[in-house]
């Protein structure tokens, strides 16, 4: 069975093991792709964590991978296995997979930092592949064509690229990239194999003396099937792992989402109540305080000698009143603050209006701003929230209250208006204030742009937020003195408007 | 006369019946121009004020007052209850800053308070305006002396001073005593300390 040393000797390969290596190739590089997403959507230690693991499993896969496309391969001697070597060459692809899942994973990455980690890639892939050959023993020996193993080495390093690009365009997790997902792993996994058999394409084996087998192993056809199994399923876990995480963070995202609209919704609401607790207290002291001295009054009277019976039925019915009042101030304060989810229902836009209007009422009083309403009649009826879109009226009307604050009083004006403009209700709330800047102008949607010292920013992106959620729009329109918001709602069908 | 300045007619009216039922004269009024165009007879009155008004405000209109010198005691009122403005009110005189709701005893006596201030007050400017008409009624000569008396300086002394004899300036001194109707040397210096005039003629 020995050959003459100068011929090269037959090599052949096993079909079955290499399609096994192959299966590996593409299932460590579905798992690397996975892993660079997870790793760049986590931070801290969790990224480390991911970072590590995925190191390992994608190293490990690599390596698998190489083993046992050796094992596929025969020569007619049987062939050991320097272990020590063996151990370094999977510390190579770790260290690799590391490094360059590190580099992918970057907010910046960019070209530069692709081509460095595919460089990093396909030169641990070569070095290992050329190592595990190193760590052969068998009676052969082998020389490599420099110019063969240049190809598998460029091989390599593009396809690790090409890989490394893919894997930083997938990173943001985007819907729906599982398929091109699989099918960049399958490019990627059939560019290692390339590699790796091109790699062992590049070295001519000739008989040679036995080598020295100490340290050494051989692998046998069970020990190949075996390593396949604990390599498969240590990626396999590697990729579910991925989409439990992945799961996890989608979920606790949308939980969070619309936990945090809610609450921030009510928040702002909060603050614009915040604002107007001043205005509040007013409200319910005004009627208190005539509540209180009328009945301290009737008290007086009625434990005089003669007490004047007229007065005093005029002051009780007056106390009357002033808590009727009073009620109705704290149904309509409760209204506004109550948290809730949407409550969808018929509204006469109208009535929504004059109920902000009650509730700034006061404010525009005390800043001396001369209201002028002009209400639509017979204006078709909308479908909504009553207390979203009263907070979104209410955060544009207070915002031209402050725009007329910074103008003499005699010229303070606000004009709230209620439209119907073919199969839309529209709303305008107009000042004559200094107006809007155009550079202001154009942010004035966004959140947390503000122009006041102290604004949050918040109250106009959210009153559109809202606007929009009821399928209609709020839009600035300069005019030459101050400003004009314009809120579009689409009507209800006349047929179900009672 | 008590004058009752706030927006809302119920809290007005309230305190109008309540101020009435104890006897007390009355005008409620919506807001401050009502107040700075309205009467304001020559009898102890006082000022109940909102803080806020539309317009202008309580704090305002106190300023306002002082300015145009038109002495009465406030007594504010307020559904705000803050402490700076609070602090403002009564630095700049008023005599009670009451947060509504109050209770009634508090501001029935809070306007005792305010009319005896505004009582005093007056009587206190009859006097001096008497005074003042005793003062218009002195010679130039003896508007002169008046100072060098209350002083304390011996005729002889304001002789010198004047360049007068000493019997001319007895005779001046007895004449200013007469016709300022005080009855010592001690009510004349008094008088002139009231009027504030002493140091002023020096």
């Amino acid at each position: 069975m020995v050959a003459s040393p100068d011929v090269a000797m037959s090599v052949s390969y096993d079909p079955l093991q290499v399609a096994l290596s192959v299966v590996i190739a593409v299932a460590s590089s579905y798992a690397a792709l996975d892993l660079a997403g997870r790793v760049a959507s986590t931070r801290g230690n969790v990224r480390a964590t991911w970072l590590a693991c995925g190191a390992c499993s994608m190293g490990a896969g690599i390596w698998a991978m190489h083993f046992v496309g050796m094992l596929a391969f025969h020569l007619p001697v049987p062939i050991f296995y320097y272990w020590p070597t063996t151990i370094g060459a999977l510390l190579i692809a770790i260290f690799a997979a590391a490094a360059a899942l590190h580099l992918v994973s970057l907010k910046r990455m960019g070209v530069r930092y692709a081509v460095i980690s595919g460089c990093i890639l396909g030169c641990g892939v070569a070095a290992l592949h050329y190592l595990g050959m190193d760590a052969m023993r068998a009676a052969a020996t082998y020389q490599l064509r420099p110019g063969v193993v240049a190809a598998a080495v460029a091989l390599g390093v593009v396809f690790a690229i090409g890989g490394m690009w893919l894997g930083y365009y997938f990173k943001g997790e985007p819907k729906g990239t599982q398929w091109i997902r699989l099918g960049s792993a399958l490019c990627m996994g059939a560019a290692i194999s390339g590699m790796h058999y091109t790699g062992m394409a590049s070295a001519v084996f000739t008989a040679s003396p036995p080598s020295d087998l100490a340290h050494t192993v051989h692998i046998s056809s069970l020990g190949t099937v075996g390593i396949a199994i604990v390599i498969l399923m240590l990626l396999g876990t590697t990729i579910a792992a991925c989409a439990v995480g992945r799961g996890f963070d989608a979920r606790a995202s949308r939980l969070e989402v619309s936990e945090a609209l809610l609450e921030f919704t009510h928040v702002t609401r909060l603050t614009v109540m915040g604002e107007l607790t001043a205005s509040i207290a007013h409200e319910i002291r005004q009627p208190l305080a005539a509540i209180v001295t009328n009945a301290n009054y009737s008290l007086r009277e009625l434990s005089t000698a003669t007490p004047n019976i007229q007065e005093v039925r005029e002051a009780i019915r007056e106390i009357v009143q002033d808590g009727d009042r009073m009620s109705s101030i704290i149904s309509r304060i409760r209204k506004l603050l109550r948290k809730e989810s949407s409550e969808q229902m018929e509204l006469e836009i109208n009535e929504v209006l004059q109920e902000v209007i009650d509730l700034l009422r006061n404010e525009l009083e005390q800043s001396s701003i001369k209201l002028t309403l002009e209400l639509g009649d017979a204006l078709p009826r909308i479908c909504g929230d009553r207390v979203q879109l009263q907070q979104a009226i209410m955060n544009v009307v207070l915002n031209g209250i402050e725009a007329l604050r910074s103008i003499p009083r005699e010229r303070r004006q606000l004009l709230i208006r209620s439209m119907r403009n073919s199969d839309l209700v529209v709303i305008e709330v107009m000042d004559t204030g200094r107006g809007i800047d155009a550079p202001t102008a154009e942010r004035l949607f966004e959140p947390f742009f503000t122009s006041k010292p102290h604004g949050m920013g918040l109250g106009l992106s959210i009153s559109r937020s809202i606007v929009e959620s009821h399928g209609g729009e709020l839009s600035y329109h300069p005019i030459p003195q101050g400003a004009l918001f314009r809120f579009s709602l689409p009507a209800e069908n006349e047929s179900s408007s009672g | 006369m008590i004058f009752v300045i706030d927006d809302d007619p119920s809290v007005r009216r309230s305190i109008k019946r309540l101020l009435g039922s104890v006897g007390l004269h009355v005008e409620a009024l919506g807001a401050p121009k009502e107040f700075l165009s309205a009467e304001h007879p020559n009898v102890p009155s006082c000022l109940i004020l909102d803080v806020r008004l539309p317009g202008i405000s309580g704090l305002e209109l106190q300023r306002e007052l002082s300015e145009r010198n038109l002495q009465i005691p406030i007594i504010f009122i307020t559904s705000y209850g803050d402490i700076p403005m609070s602090v403002r009110a009564m630095k700049a005189g008023a005599v009670e800053f009451l947060p509504k709701p109050f209770r009634d005893q508090e501001l029935l006596d809070a306007v005792q308070v305010a009319l005896q201030r505004d009582k005093i007050r007056r009587q206190q400017e009859a006097e001096i305006t008497l005074l003042r008409e005793r003062v218009e009624s002195l010679t130039p000569r003896e508007r002169e002396i008046l100072p060098l008396v209350v002083s304390g300086l011996l005729n002889k002394q304001i002789a010198a001073i004047i360049g007068a004899s000493e019997g001319t300036v007895k005779v001046h001194r007895s004449q200013l005593i007469r016709k300022m109707k005080a009855h010592s040397l001690a009510e004349l210096v008094r008088m002139t300390e009231k009027m504030g005039i002493g140091s002023a003629l020096r």
